[in-house]
């Protein structure tokens, strides 16, 4: 359950710098720390897959529709090879996004991602945030018809 | 004098608790779940937010008067709600990290959700920390509740 500090630590700064880059907005540097064969998983949107253009279009997405995108990191766990992020991501909505127009909302939203770090890159992730607050932030009023405002 | 000595917190007797915790979460004990929690455990569930016109009620607070009322009231509306644990990983520092599916077939209302016998089953992040008296003193825990109200079939965003 437990690796040497070290390597815990090491792993643990592979995530921060992942989360590092997504703050700067910088897609790129964000996808070198992850592994071209990573495992993605994003509840709330539905997603399950492999390959990093599946998580390099998750995040793409969400600082296209949010320009401003805010990362406030509040706990970073490391567990052995596992590695839990939470934070809040935070901005004002300027493209559509998770099938929501554009209705220049902000948005706030608590997250937790679970990293796997495998020599030295991520090799699995799985997120989760709650669609319901992200929704009602964005002014969407019905899960099936979540493009009309 | 008799004396009570309790194991020393390991990654291993971390997990333990928690595992404990979901294995009483299943029998619905919820008096043996909140036991497994230190006195001022702090509680919180970031999807949990009841907007009302005028204040919006969220899942933060304490495990003794948030999240009691909360796993009881859930079991009141899901007769049948159960959990599977996929992964559990922890340290020595006492973090515990599990992946949960939680489930439950509705037959009472549920926040604003009408009861229509609909079942849901949604993956749960839950995030522990377990103190060096191996008491839980942290519960956090995600999941998209959107995933549950539609399985529901509430379409509404409330």
């Amino acid at each position: 359950m437990t690796s040497s500090s070290v390597g815990t630590s090491t792993q643990a700064q592979i995530v921060q710098s992942f989360l590092d880059a997504l703050a700067r907005h910088d897609v790129e540097a964000a996808m070198a720390a992850v592994d071209p064969q990573v495992t993605v998983t994003v509840h709330p949107l539905g997603i399950r897959g492999t390959g990093a253009g599946v998580l390099h279009e998750v995040v793409t997405d969400l600082v296209r529709a949010f320009p401003d995108l805010m990362i406030s990191v509040s706990r970073v766990i490391a567990t052995g090879d596992v590695v839990t992020a939470l934070f809040k991501a935070e901005g004002t909505q300027a493209g559509s996004y998770a099938g929501a127009i554009n209705q220049e909302k902000h948005l706030d939203i608590d997250q937790a991602w679970r990293f796997t770090v495998t020599g030295g890159l991520i090799t699995e992730v799985s997120a989760y945030w709650c669609q319901a607050q992200l929704y009602r932030r964005l002014a969407v009023k019905r899960y099936d018809e979540i493009a009309i405002a | 004098m008799t004396q009570v000595s309790t194991p020393p917190r390991t990654a291993e007797s971390a997990a333990g608790v928690v595992t404990e915790f979901f294995d009483r979460y299943r029998a619905h004990d919820v008096e043996g779940m909140t036991d497994l929690c230190a006195m001022n455990a702090a509680f919180s569930y970031p999807p949990v937010e009841l907007w009302g016109k005028q204040r919006v009620l969220r899942g933060d607070g304490k495990v003794r008067t948030i999240g009691k009322p909360l796993w009881t009231g859930l079991i009141a509306s899901f007769p049948n709600l159960s959990n599977t644990v996929h992964t559990l990983v922890s340290n020595d520092e006492g973090d515990v990290v599990a992946e949960v599916d939680v489930e439950g077939t509705q037959q009472l209302a549920w926040g604003l959700v009408a009861p229509a016998g609909q079942h849901y089953r949604e993956p749960h992040l839950f995030i522990f920390h377990v103190g060096p008296d191996l008491l839980i003193d942290s519960i956090t825990a995600y999941w998209n509740d959107a995933g549950i109200s539609q399985q529901l079939g509430h379409t509404e965003v409330d």
